[in-house]
Parts: C-alpha cells; structure tokens; sequence
C-alpha cells in the first residue's frame, strides 16, 4: 500500500480530529506505539533473519580504538564503524556546539575497506567538521554516562552484576547526542536508499544505527571487564543485556524537521489515528486481548515508577499518571464496564473524559498494543516522496476559502500582542546550532527561519481579504512573493489535515519540547527527561532485543519495559503468547 | 563547509541554496524554488555553483530584479521587469512554470532580458514541464535550444561549445516542442537522461568548485552571530553532561 492510497475516515466517530491531535499540549504527551519506527525495525530484523557480527575490535587496554559491527540483511551488508578516544571529562555535552566525543560512528554502505575505514578515521572522530560520502549513510556520536559505564565495567570485571538500581536510575551506557543521515555533510541521500525495503519506513537506517550502537555500548563495557578481570569477569545477564537502552539527547534541531514536513507527519499521525480508531470500532474485542491490556496496567504502573525526571512539570505529570493508572485498573476491575460492546472505545472514552493528557495518550498506545494483526500493516503507509509543488491555477477565492475553512487557528490569532510573537528560530553560525531567541531580547530576528506557520498564514489571509476575487493567484505572488512559500504549504497541506501543529509556534508560553516528544514518540523513545522546555534526554530500545534474542519468540514484546525483568504480560501479537 | 572543490549531497544543495538565495533578499518562496532548481541541475551532473552564483550576484549588486510584470500576447505572454534591470532569473523561473501550469504550455511565452537563462530550464525541468523547448541567443551571440522531452530525456542543442550553465542574459522563448524541433542540423547536441545521471550523482554526490565559496558566503548571511547568552541560552540545555 502506498501512502497516498491511505482513506481516511476522518468521519468516523472512532478517528479523533486533527483539531483535537495536533495541538501542543496533546504531542507533548505522546507515547510510542508499536507502530513506532524501531519496533518496525525490530519486527523485520526478526522476521528477515538479519545476521550480527563484530567484525573487527582494535582497540588498547582501555578500548580506545576502532570497531566494526556488521548486519546483514536479505540483500546486503551494512557496517557500523565505531572510533572511540579518552576526553577530558568536562568536554562531554550533549549540544550540537560539542567537538569532542568519547565514541564516534558512521554507518557505512557495505562492507568497507582498509581505505574506508582510513578515510572514516580522519573524519567521523571530527564529527560535522569532518566530510563524508554516499557511501556513508549515516554520522553520529555518544557519551558515557560515567557513573553508569564505570559501575558495569567495575561490578562485571568483579565478576559481579551491576547495581540494578543505578541501571534502571538512568537506563543506559551511553548517550548519543546527533544521528545524522540524509546527504547530512556528505552522507548518502535518502533518494539513494529509499527503495529498498528496510528503508521505506521512516528513519530506519538512523534507527539501526542506534540499535548496532546500543550493541556496542554493551559489547565495549563486557570487553572492558574481560580485560580488566581476566578470568574473574562475567558479562551481563540477559534480562539486564535486554534492559539496558542507549541514550539520546535532542534539542531543537529535530523541531524544524518536524514542520518543514509537513505531508510525512499527516502520514504519520493519520498511521497511528486510524490504529486508534480502528480498535475503537471493535465491538466484540478479539479473544485475550482484554486480559493482555489489563496486564500492561500492571506492568505500565511499574514502568512509570521507575520514570523518574528532574524536570519539576514533568515529575508532577509523571505523579498524576501513576494515580490514574491505578484509578483506571480499578475502573476496569468492575466487569460491567469492560465487558460489553465496544469495550475499548468505552475505556478510551472513560480516560479522556477523566484523566490528563497524558494518561489519555499512555492508554492508545496500550489499547492498540494488543493488536498487531489488525493494525501493523499501517506502518507501511508512514513514508512519503512528495514534493510540495505551487499551484498557479488554483483561484484567489477558492485559495481564501480554503484558509477560512482550514486554518482558523491561525487567522483567529492576534498577532498584534507582544506574547503572540515572542520568540523565533535561528540558526546560529556557531557550528549552524539551531536556537530559540525571544524578539527584544536575542539578535538576529531577521534571520530567522521559515517556521510561523500561524503567523504567515494570518498575514496571508488579512491580504487576501483586500485582493479581488478576479486577482489570478500567479498575479497575486507576482505582487506578493513574500506570501509564495505559505501559499506552497497550505496548497499541499489543506489536503492532509494532520500536517499542521495547530498552535502558535512563536507564542511566548510554546515549548519546542512538545513538538520533541511528539516527533521521539514515532520513533519508540520513552523516559523522556526534560532538560529544558528546549531539550531532552529520552531512551531508546530500552527492553528490545539484542542482536541474539532477535530470534526468540517474545522479541516484539518491550513496550514499556520494566528494569531487570523482560515483559511480564503475555503478547498476542508474537509467538511468546503462552497462556492464552 | 567553505572549501574549493568539495562533495556535497543533493540535501545540502537544497539547505545551502535555499539560504543562500535568501541571503541575498529573494523570498524563501523563490528561494525554495531556486534550490529546488539547483537540485535538478545537480542530478544531471552540473556544478549547481557555477550554474547559480552570477543570478545571486546579479541581486546581490541589484544588476536584476525580482520586480516582474507580465502581459498577455496574441500567441501567449510575456515576462519582464518593468525596472530596466535583467529580470532575476530566479523570479523569472517560479513565474515562468507558474504561467505554464495555467496555460498547460499551450501557448508562447516570451521572457525579456533573463540573467541566468539556464535556471530558468532548471525550474521547468524540476517542476515536470514537459513537451516544451526553450529558446535563447545570450550576449555573447551563442544560441541554445532545450527540448524538454520527456520524464527523464532532455537534450540542448547550442551553436557553439560554450557552457549552458554559463550563458548569459538573453531573451528566452518557451514554446510546444514539435517533432522537427528533435532533429536540428548544424547544432552541437547533448543528451542526458535524468534517470541515469541522478544514479550516478547519488553514488558519487554533486562536485561543487570555485564558485561554492562564494555560495556559502550568501548562506552565512542567514546565520545569527553567537554571543556568550544565546550560547548559554539558546538552545536550552547545559554546557557540560557527563552523566
């Protein structure tokens, strides 16, 4: 199925509306699914049989050196090439302006040469001041958590397991701060991948990335211990090896992605919407997956439990989930109010009538969990090759109406206040971080990058409503090619009406960290740990299968994983099923 | 980034020319436009710098404009600026698919005193107009035909060996491609098949030379000076993390 083959029955009383999904607030509460794109990923490297290797490992005493680890898939080969050096302690940081790192990556296309992996060690350790090629597809790098590296390492060469709590405390070895692909300084261009199967769906080739990289941190703190215990040393047990994710920290750079894509988020939100509403529309729910959700309430009030964040909103949010998940069980312990028709529309209901943002968005993950069969074929629609074209035929007046009829949200904002045009993005010459300046205050508002939305389209709307209906729209831009780019967005937009965040993007009260989390949740990130309303740490496939458990039958089972102890509930939608 | 002679990827010709059309006071809608050109360029396997920087200086110095008018002829229409300057072939290529999407091409359109003839193919090329050719004798006498073919197939047919990507102002016509416009004597023609150089380009990136400098110095212009708060500030998080 293609993308644009999609229906959607945005008239069915099971889809929620764009109005009520695409607003700040809401995807600032996002969880991912299991039509995020890692446990896409997941599910084909189990079902295709792809193969692991370490094909290489040259490092010193203290694992400072190159590694390699390879895949291989039906078709090909795809080779992660690792560098890793000492720094200083205080030279780690997560932000974009960093230029040193304890490990560095590219993934490269293939198995590379001598003369690769030369190229590659003068460049990937550089990072964005470093050049690469098509054959690389992607680029990034990771930090150690200290205390948690030092402690595997310490407790495993001991011979001993590491502390659980201090494990589950942060949940990673290592914190990967950019995953770069797409023709980013030089790579590969998507074009170049993007019709092979693995690739189709959205970010898979930066999410393997992450997976060989998580791989990595494992394998690197096990070697460690070896060397430094000999014989004394243990690896990690499974269930921990399971557990531990690798980090990521994300900052703005991931909001511009967001909204200047504005058909592949539709495809995406619409993917997940119409999981949602198709579970909703179930009458008489499919045997065992009643039994399976009210599990996950147990398992889920663990997960939250061990959620635990500095971030003062956040935490109190966290609070609030963890009353009302337990509210929610003893809802759905009186039998009457699950057992009848429609029984997942009738606790979808029951939460959003009662219950916090983010409670509502915990309980559509869990509720479309159970059902793989009718939902994950949807994951194959999440991509998209359009092009936003200009459409000079289109009239002035139909270009009116569909702004009356599309974006009252933004016409409805007055921007003549002061909060409602407080901030703006900007890429700063300092390495091109992008940034958050609030007008009055930072410099370079003029600069700033193409990202009102709302705003563009309330100046667009109050000069369409003093230009003749008679105006041809291609005379109209000729006038005001200041409005093109906007009129470009709402043409290929108005279409698709999950593509707008409904929101004013530059109002003084908009944390970017809502769009952040909106966009992490697709990709299957969880522990999201605020740093700022501009950043977060998030943890990513935490619980999934390594490489060697691909292959056992409960390697789709790790939403919302629980520290120290694989799923406690039993899958339908794997063959680990066992009770029911 | 502002080196000679480097390698970059069809994405970072999107990034960097979007900003650097920007960077001389296009608007970001012509601007996306015009890098959106210099992709098309860059998978046929031209310098997209050598293809562009004169249109950028031209606007940069105010030798163009983006002021455009058009009127309607018997056989079509006609752009030009109404200023007296060479009409930026960045406005002159947005306008001129615009006029073809409402006309669907059926007509004659003729574009006065265009400074960089070849972004205007590149526009039509990027956006599918296809069936048309396009007409020009620049400055330098040099006369170049664009047949626009098809999908893929598109061929120039030039009186001499000078670059297209470098021929100057010229009048430009656009007009139906007729079969006898395929087989042209006397010309020197080039064929090149979009599919098959695209392959090649995503297997060995868009080769940018002496010119890119000079591209990036108009991106950096979109770029905000860092000062010690918007560093410590701006993007919301710490300086140092080592947990």
């Amino acid at each position: 199925m293609t993308t644009e083959t999609v229906q959607i029955d945005i008239d069915s009383d099971f889809m929620r509306t764009p109005e009520k999904v695409m607003r700040l607030e809401r995807m600032g509460s996002s969880f991912p699914t299991r039509l995020s794109f890692m446990r896409t990923l997941i599910r084909r490297m189990s079902k295709e049989n792809w193969k692991f290797e370490r094909t290489r490992r040259e490092v010193d005493k203290d694992g400072y050196g190159i590694s390699v680890y390879a895949v291989t898939t039906p078709n090909r080969t795809y080779s992660l090439i690792a560098f890793t050096q000492e720094i200083p302690a205080d030279m780690r940081t997560d932000r974009v302006i960093a230029e040193v790192w304890d490990a560095t990556f590219s993934l490269f296309d293939g198995v590379p040469s001598q003369e690769d992996i030369d190229y590659l060690a003068d460049n990937t350790p550089k990072q964005e001041a470093g050049r690469y090629r098509p054959s690389e597809l992607t680029l990034s790098r990771a930090n150690k958590s200290l205390r948690v590296f030092k402690n595997v390492v310490d407790s495993l060469s001991a011979g001993n397991q590491p502390d659980k709590d201090l494990l589950t405390s942060v949940g990673y070895l290592m914190r990967t701060s950019a995953v770069y692909g797409s023709g980013k300084f030089g790579c590969a261009d998507r074009d170049k991948i993007s019709d092979r199967e693995e690739c189709k769906a959205p970010f898979q080739i930066e999410l393997l990335t992450v997976y060989l990289i998580r791989w990595f941190t494992i394998d690197s703190a096990e070697e460690l211990a070896k060397e430094r215990g000999g014989e004394k040393a243990v690896k990690l047990d499974k269930t921990t090896r399971r557990f531990i994710g690798v980090g990521n920290a994300t900052g703005l750079g991931m909001a511009p992605f967001l909204l200047k894509h504005p058909a592949l988020i539709h495809n995406w939100v619409v993917a997940k919407e119409t999981a949602l509403a198709r579970v909703r529309s179930i009458e008489t729910p499919i045997e065992g997956t009643l039994k399976v959700f009210l599990k996950s309430l147990l398992q889920v009030s663990q997960h939250v439990d061990e959620w635990n964040v500095e971030d003062d909103i956040q935490s109190e949010r966290i609070s609030c989930l963890t009353d009302e998940i337990q509210a929610l069980r003893l809802w759905c312990e009186n039998e009457p109010n699950i057992l009848r028709p429609y029984p997942w529309n009738g606790i979808y209901q029951y939460v959003e009538d009662n219950f916090s943002l983010e409670c509502q968005e915990m309980v559509v993950s869990l509720i479309i969990e159970p059902h793989g069969a009718l939902v994950d074929d949807l994951a194959e629609t999440m991509s998209t090759t359009e092009i936003p074209k200009f459409k000079a035929d289109m009239s002035l007046s139909e270009l009116k109406e569909v702004v009356a009829d599309s974006y009252q949200w933004a016409t409805t904002i007055d921007f003549s206040l002061g909060e409602s045009q407080h901030h703006f993005w900007y890429y700063s010459e300092d390495k091109l971080e992008p940034r958050f300046g609030s007008k009055g205050v930072d410099d370079g508002v003029e600069k700033e990058m193409p990202l009102a939305i709302g705003r563009d389209v309330h100046d667009l709307n109050e000069k369409l409503l003093e230009t003749s209906n008679a105006t041809s729209l291609s005379d109209f831009v000729m006038s005001y090619p200041q409005f093109r780019h906007i009129i470009r967005r709402i043409q290929n937009t108005f279409v698709r009406p999950y593509s707008e965040v409904q929101d004013n993007l530059l109002s003084e009260t908009m944390r970017p960290l809502d769009l952040l989390r909106f966009k992490l949740a697709f990709f299957g990130a969880s522990k999201f740990d605020p740093k700022s309303n501009l950043w977060t740490r998030i943890s990513m496939y935490q619980g999934a299968p390594m490489p060697d458990q691909l292959s056992e039958p409960n390697h789709d089972c790790w939403s919302f994983p629980i520290g120290g102890r694989s799923q406690s509930y039993p899958c339908i939608n794997c063959t680990c099923q066992k009770d029911i | 980034m502002s080196k000679r002679h480097l390698t970059i990827s069809l994405n970072e010709v999107l990034f960097y020319f979007t900003r650097a059309a920007f960077g001389v006071n296009a608007s970001i809608g012509l601007s996306e436009d015009f890098a959106r050109g210099n992709i098309w360029v860059s998978e046929n396997g031209f310098d997209p710098s050598r293809c562009s920087l004169k249109a950028l200086d031209n606007l940069d110095s105010k030798a163009s404009s983006l002021s455009i008018k058009f009127e309607k002829t018997k056989d079509g229409g006609h752009l030009f600026c109404p200023e007296g300057k060479f009409l930026s072939s960045l406005e002159a290529s947005s306008s001129c698919v615009d006029w073809i999407e409402v006309s669907n091409g059926s007509g004659a359109l003729k574009i006065s005193n265009v400074d960089s003839p070849f972004l205007v193919v590149s526009a039509l090329g990027a956006n599918g107009c296809l069936g048309i050719k396009v007409l020009w004798t620049d400055q330098e006498k040099n006369q170049f035909q664009v047949n626009l073919i098809n999908n893929d197939d598109w061929e120039v047919l030039s009186s001499s060996s000078t670059l297209i990507e470098l021929s100057s102002n010229a009048d430009m016509l656009i007009s139906p491609l007729t079969a006898s416009d395929e087989s042209n004597k006397g010309n020197i023609i080039k064929k090149f098949n979009l599919a098959e150089e695209k392959l090649k380009i995503l297997h060995i990136g868009v080769k940018v030379e002496e010119n890119w400098d000079a591209i990036y110095s108009y991106f950096s212009r979109c770029l905000v000076k860092s000062s010690a708060e918007s560093r410590a500030s701006g993007a919301g998080a710490g300086l140092v993390d080592t947990d």
